[in-house]
C-alpha cells in the first residue's frame, strides 16, 4: 500500500520531503548537542574541565567521574527504589485515573457537574506543603514507600487528557455492545482500554518519567536513607546552592560540592537519566497508526 | 446518547427519588468507577485545603494554623504595593503570551511535519533524540547557555562572523533579551516532549481518511490541514486552555539559572519574587497570599479560555 | 455480564490482595523497627538510671569528672539533619566513622535536604518530625525558630542530668555567647574562636583576600594597588598587556557572584579592606555611608567607566566562575581565597607561575593596612539536640565526647597505627593518607572522612595536626596571619526575618541589590551621586531607623556577653 503511495510522489512532494528531511536532521542537531555536551564533558579528566572549551570531543578521555558516581554504594539502592516506584507507580496511576476518565466522560452520569468542577480546582487550589505533610504524618505514609506511590495515583489534569481521547471513539462502538448487555466495566477494559493505548502510553510515559524525576517526595517525605530514590541523590549532587553568610563564617579547609568537579554532576546526571531514556523506544510502537481503523473493522 | 443525556438532565432538574434511585441502579458501573476518584480527591486535595486560611493569617511556624491571628488582606495588599509589583506583573504575562504564541504551536508544526516523514526508523529516531533536552536539568542548560550567550561565546563568535553584528552583545546582560531568552530556551528544551501527545493524538487518525484524501488528488499540507489538524484539534484545544489558565506560572529553574542584576528589570517574575521574598524567608503566610492570587486568576482565566473555546471550536474542556 | 466481568472481578481482586500484601509488608517492618526501638529503648533507661546512679556518686566524692560516654558504648543510632543540601558522607563506610562507631557505639544516619533546604527544615519544625540532631548555620532562621517552639533541649540540662563532663570540654565563652534569655544554652557551634583567642594564637587566618595572577603582576613591576589611581592603572596596563587569555578576553577584576542582596566583595569584604569601623561614636556604623567606601565604590564605577568591568562579573554564576578562575581569565579578584581552592590546584599543576597570590589590596587614604574578618565566636555551623531524641543521654555526652581533645582526635585522625601515628615527633597522618589528602581529597575524604565530620570541629585543637597547606594556597594563607581580627560582637545583628525589623531588613537588602549594580554602572559620578541619594533616601523610607534601633540593642546585648564595654 506505502509502496504505491510513495511511487505516485509528485515533484512538489519530493522537495516537501527532502526540505522536512533536512529540518528533521537541523532539529535533531540542536536536539543532542546539549546531551552530547554534557557526554563528552562527563567522560573528560574532571582538573582539564575546568579550563572548559570542550565542545566536541573529551580532551582528556576519562572514567573517573564514572568510577566516583559508582563508588558510592548508595547509588544501586536508589536505583532500585526509582524503579520499582516508577513501575508500580505508573501502573496504579494509568489505571485509575484512565477508569475515573472513563467514569466522568460519560455526560449523563448524574452528578458530573459536581464532579467535574471539583477536579478542576484541584488544579489550581492546594493547601501547601505543611497541611500535606500533616496528612500523610496522620495516614502513615511517612517514610513508607506507599508514599511515592498513593499521593500520584491520580491526576485531574491527565484525566481531561483521556477525556479528550475518550471523546474520539465513535460512540457506535459503546451502544452495540451494551446492546449486546455488556456492562461498563467490560466495555472499559474491553473496548476502551484497547482503543486508547496511545493516550494510555502517552500518560504512561508523563506519569513514569515524573515518577523518575521526582526528587521532592524523597526529600520531604522520607528520612530513611534506604527508600531515597534517585534524583534525590542526583539533586544533592548538583547543588550549588551556598550563601554568602555560609561563605563568610566557613572555616578554612572545609569543602562544599563548589569543588565537586563539574564532571561528576554531569556523569551522575547522565546515569541517571540514561534508564529513562531508553524506555521510549518501547513505548513508541504503541504510537502506531491505523489502531483504531483495525478495530472497528474488526 | 443524546436523548440519554436529556433525560439525565431532567433527573437533576425534578428530582424525583423513585427515578433518582433506578439512575443510579442503572450508572452504578460508573460510579464504581468515579467514587473512588472522587474520595482520593477529598482526601489529597480537600482536607489540606485548610492551608490557604494562613493567606489572611500572621503564620509563624511554631504555632498551629489555627492559633495564628487574623490580618486579613494584608498580605495581599502588601504585595499589590509593591514597588515590584507592576514590573514583575509584566515580566511574568510578557514571558507566558510568548511563550504561548511560539512555544505552544511550535511543537504541533513539529509533529505533523514529523508524522509526514516517511522512513520510520528515522521518525523514531528524530522523535527519540528530540525529546533528550526535557531531561536535563535547568542548571546544566542554563550552564551551557550563560556560555554560549557571553561576550566571547560561540553565538556571539558566529553573529559577528556573519556581520549581523558589529561588536560581541553580553546577552543575558540587557534586559530587552531576556524574554526572548527564556521562550526560545524553553522551546528548545521542550519542543521534542510537548510534541509527544500530539503525536499520540495523530496516531489515532483513521488512515482511511488520508487514503481518500489522496485519491482525490490532496497535497501534503492539504491533508495536514484538512484531515489531521481537525483530527487533533479536540486535543488542542485542551492543552490550549490549560495552557492559558498557566498565564501567571512560569518556569521557576530556568529563570532562576539565567537571571542577574543587569536583566533583571525583566527577568523578575512573579514565582522568584515569592521565592525570595516569601519561601527564603519563611514568610508563609505572604507566599501563600501571593499563591492564592495567583490560583484564582489561573481559575477564570481557564473559564475564560474555556468559554472562548468552545464559542469559536465547539470544543471544551468539560 | 458473563466471563469477561468475571475474570474482572478476578483482576481486581488479585489488585487488591496485591497493594494489602504490600501495606502489610511495609507496615510489618515498621512495627519490627519500632519493636526493636522499644527493646533498645528499655535497656537503655536501666542504663540511664545507672548513669545517673554513677553521676550522683561522682557529684558527692567531688573527683574529676568521667568521660559520660564511657559509661555506656552499646549501639545506638542517630538520626542526623544537616542543613546544606551539598553534604554528602556514608557513615559506617570510611575509617574513621567506623572507628568512632566502634569506640562510642554510635551510629549515624544523616539527613540531608535536596534543592531548597529551608523547605524541608521548616516542613520538620512545623510538624514536630525533627530528628535526634539538627545541625545548620547559626544564621539561619530556624535555630531561633527552635528554640522558641521549645523543639530542643537546653545543653545545660541534659549536660546536669547525664553528663557533667559536658562542662570539662566545652567552652565557657562559647556557651556565655549562645546563652539565651532564660540563662541556657541551646547550640555548640563547631570551628568557633573567641575574641582572646586571637592573643593566644598568632596563625589565626582570614578568608579574604585580594589576589593578582602572580605571572602578569609581576611582568607588571608589582604595581602598588593600594591607592584608587594605583588600582585603575595596574587594570588598565594588565588589560591593555595581556588582553587575552588563551585566546579569550581578560578579565580585568573579578568578584563574588552578585546576588539579590548584592555583592560579598562590594560589602563588608572591601569595607574591611578599607579598615572602615563597624561603631563610631557609640553608634553602628554602616560603612556604606563611609566616605572611604564611597571613594572606592567610585572608583569601581571609573573602572567600568574605563572598560575595567567585564559584563561577565554581572552574569556568571559560581560554575563560570570557577572554570574561568581556572583558566587564569582573571587578572586581580577580591575573592575569598578558600573557594577556589580546587582552581588554584589546576592552574598551579599547569604552571606554578600563573597561580594566584594575595597582594594589598584597597585601603583607605591613610593606607592603613585591612582588618579583616576572622573566625568569630558564632562559629560556623550549629548543633542542636531535639526534643525528639529518644536517647538524649546519649546524645549529650556523644557531643561531649566530640567536643573533648580525644574526640577532636579521632575525629580528625581516626585509629592511631591505622590512618595516622607518631612520625617526627608530631601527631600526623600516615605518609600514604598525608598524600592521598593532598593529590586527591575525593578520594581521602571517601575512605578517610575526616572532612566532612566538622560539626563539633574545634580549629583551635585541630592546627596541631592540619597538615601543611600545599604550596599552591600557602602563600594566601600566610598573607593574612596578623590581618585577622573578630568582629564577634557584630554577629547577630539580622533581626528575624518575619519580625517587622526583619521585614525591613529584607527590603534594605533587597534594595540594596537592586542599587549596587546601578552604582556601578552610572555613566558619571554626579549620576551616581543620584542614584547613591536615591538609595538613602529609600532606605529611610522602608524604616532604617527602626532597624538600626533593634540592632543596636542586640549589640548592647552582644558586648555583655562577651564582657566588652
Amino acid at each position: 500500500m506505502r509502496r504505491k503511495f510513495l511511487a505516485r510522489r509528485t515533484k512538489g512532494e519530493v522537495v516537501f520531503d527532502i526540505v522536512n528531511t533536512i529540518i528533521m536532521i537541523v532539529i535533531c542537531f540542536m536536539m543532542l548537542y546539549p546531551v552530547w555536551y554534557t557526554l563528552v564533558n562527563s567522560l573528560n579528566d574532571g582538573t582539564d574541565a575546568m579550563l572548559g572549551g570542550i565542545y566536541w570531543w573529551p580532551r582528556v578521555f576519562s572514567l573517573d567521574s564514572y568510577k566516583a558516581v559508582f563508588a558510592d554504594s548508595k547509588i544501586f539502592r536508589a536505583f532500585g527504589v526509582s524503579f520499582f516506584r516508577t513501575i508500580i507507580g505508573t501502573t496504579v496511576h494509568v489505571f485509575f485515573t484512565s477508569m475515573v476518565a472513563y467514569g466522568l466522560s460519560k455526560k449523563y452520569l448524574m452528578g458530573r457537574k459536581y464532579f467535574m468542577a471539583m477536579g478542576t480546582i484541584t488544579l489550581f487550589f492546594s493547601g501547601g506543603l505543611i497541611p500535606t505533610f500533616l496528612l500523610y504524618r496522620s495516614l502513615g505514609l511517612l517514610d513508607r514507600f506507599a508514599v511515592y506511590i498513593i499521593p500520584a495515583m491520580f491526576n485531574f489534569y491527565n484525566l481531561l487528557i483521556f477525556q479528550a481521547f475518550f471523546r474520539e471513539i465513535p460512540d457506535a462502538l459503546e451502544e452495540s455492545a451494551k446492546i449486546d448487555g455488556a456492562n461498563d466495566f467490560y466495555i472499559f477494559f474491553k473496548i476502551i482500554i484497547p482503543l486508547s493505548k496511545p493516550v494510555l502510553a502517552t500518560i504512561a510515559l508523563f506519569t513514569g518519567v515524573y515518577h523518575w524525576n521526582d526528587y521532592f517526595a524523597g526529600v520531604i517525605f522520607i528520612n530513611n536513607p534506604d527508600l531515597q530514590p534517585i534524583q534525590t541523590f542526583l539533586y544533592r549532587v548538583i547543588a550549588e546552592t551556598t550563601s554568602v553568610q555560609m561563605l563568610q563564617n566557613m572555616p578554612a579547609g572545609i569543602r562544599t560540592t563548589s569543588v565537586t568537579s563539574q564532571t561528576i554532576r554531569l556523569a551522575t546526571m547522565i546515569v541517571t537519566t540514561v534508564p529513562v531514556v531508553c524506555v521510549y523506544p518501547f513505548l513508541q510502537k504503541y504510537f502506531v497508526k491505523g489502531m483504531l481503523l483495525g478495530s472497528i473493522k474488526g | 446518547m443524546r436523548m440519554q443525556s436529556t433525560a439525565s438532565n431532567n433527573v437533576i432538574i425534578s428530582p424525583n427519588s423513585k427515578q433518582f434511585f433506578r439512575r443510579l441502579k442503572e450508572q452504578k458501573y460508573l460510579y464504581m468507577m468515579v467514587i473512588p476518584g472522587v474520595i482520593w480527591m477529598i482526601i489529597f486535595n480537600y482536607i489540606p485545603m485548610y492551608g490557604i486560611i494562613i493567606a489572611f493569617k500572621d503564620y509563624n511556624i511554631i504555632s498551629s494554623f489555627f492559633e495564628a491571628p487574623w490580618v486579613g488582606f494584608k498580605h495581599f495588599l502588601d504585595f499589590f504595593r509593591d514597588d515590584w509589583f507592576p514590573i514583575i506583573m509584566k515580566n511574568t504575562v510578557g514571558i507566558s503570551l510568548l511563550k504561548l504564541i511560539f512555544g505552544f504551536p511550535l511543537p504541533i508544526i513539529f509533529a505533523l511535519f514529523l508524522n509526514e516523514i516517511q522512513n520510520s526508523t528515522f521518525k523514531r529516531t528524530v522523535q527519540t533524540i528530540s525529546y533528550l533536552p526535557h531531561f536535563l536539568s535547568w542548571v546544566v542548560l542554563g550552564g551551557i547557555l550563560i556560555t554560549w550567550l557571553s561576550e566571547s561565546g560561540m553565538i556571539n563568535e558566529l553573529l559577528v562572523n556573519m556581520g549581523i553584528l558589529d561588536k560581541p552583545v553580553a546577552f543575558l546582560g540587557e534586559p530587552k533579551y531576556f524574554w526572548w531568552i527564556a521562550t526560545i530556551s524553553d522551546i528548545w528544551k521542550g519542543l521534542g516532549w510537548n510534541s509527544i501527545i500530539y503525536l499520540a493524538a495523530i496516531s489515532g487518525v483513521d488512515v482511511e481518511l488520508y487514503e481518500s484524501a489522496i485519491v482525490d488528488g490532496a497535497g501534503r499540507f492539504r491533508r495536514m490541514w484538512s484531515i489531521t489538524l481537525p483530527s487533533i484539534s479536540g486535543t488542542i484545544a485542551i492543552l490550549f486552555i490549560l495552557a492559558v489558565s498557566g498565564l501567571l506560572n512560569s518556569n521557576f529553574d530556568q529563570i532562576l539559572v539565567l537571571r542577574n542584576p543587569l536583566n533583571a528589570p525583566s527577568s523578575e517574575v512573579i514565582d522568584i519574587f515569592v521565592y525570595r521574598m516569601g519561601i527564603q524567608s519563611a514568610r508563609f503566610s505572604y507566599a501563600t497570599a501571593v499563591g492564592l492570587f495567583k490560583s484564582v486568576i489561573a481559575l477564570m482565566l481557564l473559564l475564560l479560555a474555556n468559554w472562548v473555546t468552545r464559542k469559536l471550536t465547539g470544543k471544551s474542556l468539560f | 455480564m458473563g466471563k469477561g466481568y468475571l475474570r474482572l472481578v478476578a483482576y481486581l481482586l488479585a489488585i487488591l490482595l496485591s497493594a494489602l500484601l504490600f501495606v502489610g509488608c511495609t507496615s510489618d517492618k515498621k512495627e519490627n523497627d519500632s519493636e526493636e526501638q522499644v527493646s533498645s529503648e528499655n535497656g537503655n533507661n536501666v542504663e540511664q538510671e545507672q548513669a545517673s546512679g554513677d553521676s550522683e556518686k561522682s557529684e558527692n566524692s567531688e573527683e574529676t569528672v568521667e568521660p559520660g560516654w564511657k559509661k555506656d558504648t552499646s549501639p545506638v543510632t542517630f538520626d542526623w539533619y544537616v542543613h546544606f543540601s551539598w553534604y554528602n558522607y556514608n557513615w559506617g563506610e570510611t575509617l574513621i566513622s567506623k572507628y568512632v562507631q566502634e569506640k562510642t557505639g554510635v551510629s549515624i544516619n544523616f539527613i540531608v535536604p535536596a534543592g531548597n533546604e529551608n523547605e524541608k527544615l521548616n516542613t520538620m519544625i512545623a510538624s514536630n518530625t525533627l530528628p535526634d540532631f539538627v545541625t545548620l548555620g547559626w544564621w539561619e532562621d530556624g535555630v531561633r525558630k527552635m528554640i522558641d517552639g521549645g523543639l530542643v533541649y537546653s545543653l545545660n540540662e541534659l549536660a546536669d542530668k547525664y553528663d557533667p563532663y559536658f562542662y570539662e570540654v566545652a567552652s565557657p565563652q562559647v556557651l556565655k555567647w549562645y546563652e539565651q534569655d532564660d540563662g541556657k544554652t541551646y547550640g555548640y557551634p563547631n570551628f568557633a574562636v573567641a575574641p582572646e583567642d586571637y592573643e593566644k594564637y598568632e596563625k589565626i587566618p582570614s578568608n579574604q583576600t585580594f589576589v593578582v595572577r602572580k605571572d602578569m603582576y609581576e611582568a607588571l613591576g608589582k604595581p602598588d594597588m593600594r591607592t584608587p589611581e594605583g588600582f585603575l592603572a595596574a587594570l588598565k596596563a594588565a588589560k591593555e598587556k595581556f588582553p587575552e587569555v588563551n585566546g579569550q578576553p581578560l578579565i580585568p577584576i573579578g568578584l563574588h557572584e552578585f546576588t539579590d542582596t548584592g555583592n560579598y566583595s562590594l560589602e563588608s569584604y572591601l569595607a574591611n579592606f578599607l579598615a572602615i569601623p563597624r561603631e563610631k561614636d557609640g553608634k553602628l556604623y554602616d560603612f556604606r555611608e563611609d566616605p572611604e567606601y564611597i571613594r572606592w565604590l567610585k572608583t569601581f564605577r571609573k573602572a567600568n567607566e574605563m572598560g575595567l568591568l567585564s559584563p561577565d562579573i554581572f552574569i556568571d554564576k559560581r560554575a563560570q566562575m570557577e572554570e574561568k578562575i581556572a583558566q587564569g581569565r582573571y587578572f586581580a579578584m577580591l575573592y575569598q581565597r578558600t573557594d577556589f581552592v580546587a582552581a588554584q590546584q589546576a592552574l598551579y599543576e599547569r604552571d606554578p607561575n600563573s597561580i594566584y597570590i594575595a597582594v594589598d589590596g584597597p585601603a583607605n587614604s591613610n593606607l592603613d593596612p585591612p582588618k579583616l574578618a576572622g573566625p568569630g565566636i558564632s562559629g560556623w555551623t550549629l548543633t542542636m539536640i531535639t526534643k525528639n531524641c529518644k536517647h538524649p543521654d546519649r546524645a549529650i555526652r556523644f557531643v561531649s565526647y566530640w567536643l573533648s581533645e580525644e574526640g577532636q582526635r579521632d575525629m580528625y585522625l581516626g585509629r592511631q597505627g591505622e590512618t595516622w601515628d607518631i612520625i617526627d615527633g608530631k601527631e600526623q597522618y600516615l605518609p600514604k593518607y598525608a598524600e592521598m589528602a593532598q593529590n586527591n581529597r575525593e578520594q581521602f575524604d571517601k575512605i578517610v572522612g575526616q572532612d566532612p565530620l566538622w560539626m563539633l570541629g574545634n580549629s583551635l585543637i585541630q592546627m596541631r595536626w592540619a597538615p601543611e597547606p600545599g604550596p599552591a594556597v600557602r602563600q594566601l594563607e600566610e598573607w593574612t596571619y596578623g590581618k585577622a581580627v573578630s568582629y564577634a560582637i557584630y554577629d547577630n545583628l539580622i533581626p528575624p526575618s518575619d519580625s517587622e525589623e526583619g521585614i525591613i531588613h529584607s527590603k534594605i537588602a533587597d534594595l540594596w541589590g537592586q542599587t549596587l549594580p546601578k552604582l556601578l554602572l552610572a555613566k558619571s559620578d554626579e549620576e551616581f551621586d543620584q542614584i547613591y541619594q536615591d538609595f538613602l533616601k529609600k532606605r529611610a523610607e522602608a524604616g532604617y531607623e527602626k532597624l538600626l534601633a533593634w540592632q543596636m540593642q542586640k549589640l548592647e546585648e552582644n558586648k555583655k556577653k562577651l564582657g566588652i564595654k
